[in-house]
């Protein structure tokens, strides 16, 4: 017996979906259907707008990926699955050019020789760590400091009596040398201070002003 | 495989994730390809890859139109749906020993497939938070399929297509999963259930929505 009432989208949805899979469809909804125009028609649309979107989306991706594209994907996929179970390659770097061949009997000197400089060079880093760690860089006698100053300024000396004391004046001129330094840092970030890349540093934009174009 | 699904498990599918159904829905019969797999992993696990692999062979066969049609929906970048469709297959042969029949291999292949596809969208989209996009790649496809027999008709038809795919990328996560699953995948109702792990009836409500929105969305009748 058929339904008195029209059918809902969802119902229609479902009949649909029932069709197109292949599903045994509510034989009610198909009674229906088969005996009201108006759900007909419904029905038709549906089923229209659903086979359109459908059948654009195999369009568009057979126009992608033509017989040809799926070909190679197959050989490409075959490839990495023979590639599987084995380990990877380690490629040796090359030690010289292929085009200056070493003599054989000088191979060994080479070997060694270089082993020789890897080692001193070691040594020289340690030598070097072990120096800079003992020394202290901050400790100046009173005279060192103002060594610059003097040659600059031949001004004669202030007496001792009006000198400051070693532990007041080694702060100063380690914060005036760590300003320089930063205030160096910040000229060189600023842009180049060579005339010739100006120009380009001119036309490269910068971070700041991509992410915010880009927000 | 299984690290990707349980970091999903928070909220299953609302980002369009693909996590294993409590309970596989019970198969009257293994399929064809199904049957294939078993005997593929009964094949590695004899050691006799050479003859795996020329079985799995035809199961790249069997699947690979469909598998590229949902990656491409999914990915709307052909060199990308490419190596997302290369990497699925390649994880299903390496992990084919831990295949269990219960599932239908069609379920299991494309729960890799799209959580994989998710991975390269999530990935894509991070990349486009850092770098400037590049030039528009479809665009310039589109302007070289215009040059064809006939430009205007290809034209209307390319445009007919982005006013989809921009439809289907305003539907929810779990809408635009079922409804790419269902039309573009051609899985029932039932499969798209097992692949999710929602419910069959609120897979049939999802499915009902988005195709009702998307009618809202491209001018018909919502």
């Amino acid at each position: 017996m058929p339904w008195s009432r029209h059918l809902g989208d969802a119902r229609l949805h479902d009949c649909y979906f029932a069709a197109r899979t292949g599903e045994a469809a509510d034989p009610l909804a198909a009674d229906h259907l088969a005996e009201c125009s108006r759900c007909a028609a419904r029905y038709r649309d549906l089923a229209a707008f659903l086979d359109g979107v459908h059948a654009d989306v195999l369009a568009e991706t057979d126009a992608v990926f033509t017989p040809e594209r799926l070909a190679a994907q197959q050989h490409q996929i075959a490839r990495r699955l023979d590639l599987l179970g084995h380990a990877a390659r380690v490629i040796t770097f090359p030690g010289r050019l292929a085009g200056d061949a070493a003599p054989p009997a000088r191979a060994g000197a080479a070997v060694v020789s270089s082993r020789w400089l890897a080692a001193s060079a070691a040594a020289g880093l340690f030598v070097g760590a072990v120096v800079g760690s003992m020394y202290d860089f901050g400790v100046r006698t009173p005279q060192s400091a103002p060594a610059v100053a003097t040659a600059a300024r031949p001004a004669p000396q202030p007496p001792a009596t009006t000198a400051p004391p070693a532990s007041l004046a080694r702060p100063v001129s380690v914060s005036s040398d760590d300003e320089a330094f930063l205030s160096q840092i910040e000229l060189a970030l600023g842009g180049p201070r060579t005339r010739e890349l100006q120009p380009f540093d001119a036309m490269t934009p910068r971070v700041q002003e991509i992410s915010t174009r880009l927000r | 495989m299984s690290e990707h699904l349980s970091a999903r498990q928070a909220d299953p599918v609302a980002s369009g994730a693909i996590v294993p159904a409590v309970a596989p829905h019970a198969q009257p019969a293994l399929s064809d390809d199904t049957r294939l797999a078993v005997e593929i992993r009964g094949l590695v696990e004899r050691g006799e890859m050479d003859e795996a692999r020329d079985r799995f062979a035809g199961l790249v066969v069997a699947h690979q139109r469909r598998a590229v049609r949902i990656a491409y929906q999914y990915l709307r970048d052909a060199a990308e749906a490419d190596e997302a469709v290369q990497d699925a297959f390649v994880k299903v042969f390496s992990h084919i020993g831990s295949y269990r029949e219960a599932w239908p291999f069609e379920v299991w292949f494309t729960r890799i497939l799209i959580n994989g596809c998710l991975d390269r969208r999530k990935a894509r989209m991070r990349r486009e938070r850092w770098f400037a996009p590049a030039e528009d790649v479809e665009a310039q496809s589109t302007a070289a399929r215009a040059n064809g027999p006939d430009p205007e008709a290809q034209l209307l038809a390319a445009e007919q297509r982005s006013r989809l795919t921009a439809a289907i990328d305003r539907l929810d996560g779990r809408q635009r999963t079922v409804f790419m699953l269902c039309h573009f995948g051609d899985c029932t109702p039932r499969e798209v259930s097992a692949m999710t792990g929602l419910n069959e009836s609120t897979v049939r409500v999802h499915l009902f929505r988005a195709a009702r929105k998307l009618r809202g969305l491209l001018g018909g009748a919502p």
